[in-house]
């Protein structure tokens, strides 16, 4: 019999694609022979806005990139236009960073692992991590006023001291969060049909995961143990003990265990901040308008989805010259074409959510 | 111990079947409003009387939105003769209230800001103050305690 492929658009509406990626899938019956990422669909052009803004008032439009960790995304900005200015940051305001970063990651993970969850097809999954992305969205909105786009971090420190309040709630949120990733696993890791669309599903090995550039917990989930917080330390982070989570497998369920690894990290990384909080100044003193010197910066940092990197360029002005960001989960995209073929398109459907990436950055 | 298809599905089974007797999480929110935090920032008060109309709040101001419009006074001082911010261009950063050196511009604990009509989401602050709502604390300085020295005289 005469059989012939056959085109398929995957998106740019479709539920299943975090937002509004455009994917055109050959396929051969149900097995997909071809792929074709298409982006750009929620392009706003946040690098070319933030050449018209001076350099603090680009802060509030970082938090729109990765919308679901705008505190990493905040102070990945600051360090970068901080580097370049050479300012010291006050001790307190590094471990304030540290720990609102590390609640960040644990918020970011809580919906990655929640949304993968449902895209597989249990919807009951979701709502367990989300009450523990809440606890920390009200912790932050109480600190800061704003549950998603925080704006909290500033050249030279952050916004707001965190006060007694603060402490007491996030001691309260970790002390819960345990149980709460104990039944997850009881929930999720066994489950048959979890476990059949999971193991052995979207594979990438070292070399592949290298080569295409992938950070973050996709990159070690296929075995690198890659983690900016390691391996060039930034903030304190030099200054307490963690493991990083690898996983060798590189499939979907090694993306998954390795993001569930990484919340436990966390929670050791802000019980060590918390336990070491010094007191002190929150802010570096600076001058009302920030002036770098003509010259570029380049900076990293990890974020919950990777390696986030953000290159400045100065010409001595109040206002950038040019702002780029290096964004993780454009990076991670990149390997969509090439881990799709061969598998089947509910299986793709998998392989995107383990990627856990957000548009907003991909498109910037 | 034996195993089968269908095992792991049982466990999970187990947790939601534990689950649905913890307490309800869910709030009904049109009838039961929800507790703001007081650094919220949702709507904006103004306080003509304060304003020394010196526009930072403009120049900070990322986006655009605010519209401040000066007259000079019979002391040849500047007072402000409009005020407006534009909801629909406004980011809710804050950068206003944290500039104002006098303290004339406060965030409110508003937030159902949808408007029917686009014009309605420019706020008029100049004309109507809101200072009826209620007020956050963002951006404003730590009140400290008043120590009064008492026994001196």
């Amino acid at each position: 019999m005469r059989t012939q492929t056959y085109k398929i658009n995957l998106g740019p509406q479709h539920p299943s694609t975090h937002g509004v990626l455009h994917v055109v899938l050959e396929i051969d019956g149900e097995t997909i022979v071809g792929s074709e990422t298409n982006i750009g669909y929620l392009h706003r052009g946040i690098e070319k806005l933030a050449e018209n803004k001076k350099y603090p008032q680009v802060i509030p439009y970082t938090d729109r990139l990765d919308y679901l960790a705008g505190m990493s995304n905040n102070l990945l900005y600051v360090q970068t236009v901080e580097k370049m200015l050479g300012t010291e940051v006050p001790e307190r305001a590094s471990y304030i960073r540290v720990i609102i970063a590390e609640l960040m990651r644990i918020a970011n993970h809580m919906v990655g692992i929640g949304i993968y969850i449902m895209d597989l097809g249990a919807v009951t999954g979701v709502f367990y991590p989300f009450i523990q992305r809440e606890h920390i969205l009200d912790l932050f909105s109480k600190l800061c006023g704003s549950r998603m786009t925080f704006n909290y971090m500033r050249i030279g420190g952050v916004a707001v001291d965190i006060d007694e309040d603060f402490i007491r709630g996030t001691e309260i949120f970790l002390d819960q969060l345990p149980k709460m990733l104990h039944e997850y696993h009881t929930l999720v890791d066994e489950n048959e049909i979890f476990l059949s669309r999971t193991k052995n599903i979207g594979k990438i090995s070292k070399s592949q995961a290298e080569s295409f550039g992938l950070t973050g917990p996709n990159l070690r989930a296929s075995g690198l143990g890659y983690d900016l917080r390691k391996v060039a330390p930034y903030e304190v982070y030099d200054r307490f003990d963690f493991n990083i989570p690898v996983a060798y497998n590189g499939d979907c369920f090694d993306r998954y265990i390795v993001r569930m690894q990484e919340v436990e990290e966390s929670i050791k990384i802000i019980r060590q901040a918390m336990a070491q909080l010094p007191q002190g100044e929150i802010k570096a003193k600076l001058p009302r308008i920030i002036k770098p010197e003509a010259g570029d910066c380049y900076h990293q940092a990890e974020n919950p989805k990777g390696i986030l990197g953000c290159y400045l360029v100065s010409d001595g002005t109040p206002k950038p010259y040019r702002v780029h960001f290096r964004r993780p989960s454009f990076n991670n995209i990149s390997i969509f074409d090439e881990v799709a073929i061969g598998h089947k398109i509910a299986d793709f459907i998998a392989i995107m959510a383990s990627f856990d990436f957000v548009l907003g950055e991909v498109d910037a | 111990m034996f195993s089968f298809w269908g095992k792991g599905l049982l466990k999970g089974l187990s947790v939601t079947g534990k689950v649905i007797f913890r307490k309800n999480l869910t709030e009904e929110y049109p009838l039961v409003k929800p507790n703001i935090p007081s650094q919220w920032r949702g709507g904006f008060a103004y306080e003509k009387d304060k304003c020394i109309a010196c526009g930072i709040c403009v120049l900070e101001c990322p986006n655009d939105a605010i519209l401040l419009v000066k007259e000079k006074d019979e002391n040849n001082k500047n007072v402000p003769k409009e005020y407006k911010i534009n909801l629909g261009y406004c980011l809710s950063c804050g950068l206003c209230v944290e500039s104002c050196p006098v303290n004339c511009i406060h965030f409110t604990k508003e937030f159902e800001s949808a408007t029917y009509l686009k014009k309605e989401s420019v706020l008029d602050l100049f004309n109507n103050q809101n200072l009826e709502a209620e007020r956050s604390t963002y951006g404003k300085p730590v009140e400290k305690k008043e120590e009064k020295e008492e026994g001196i005289l």
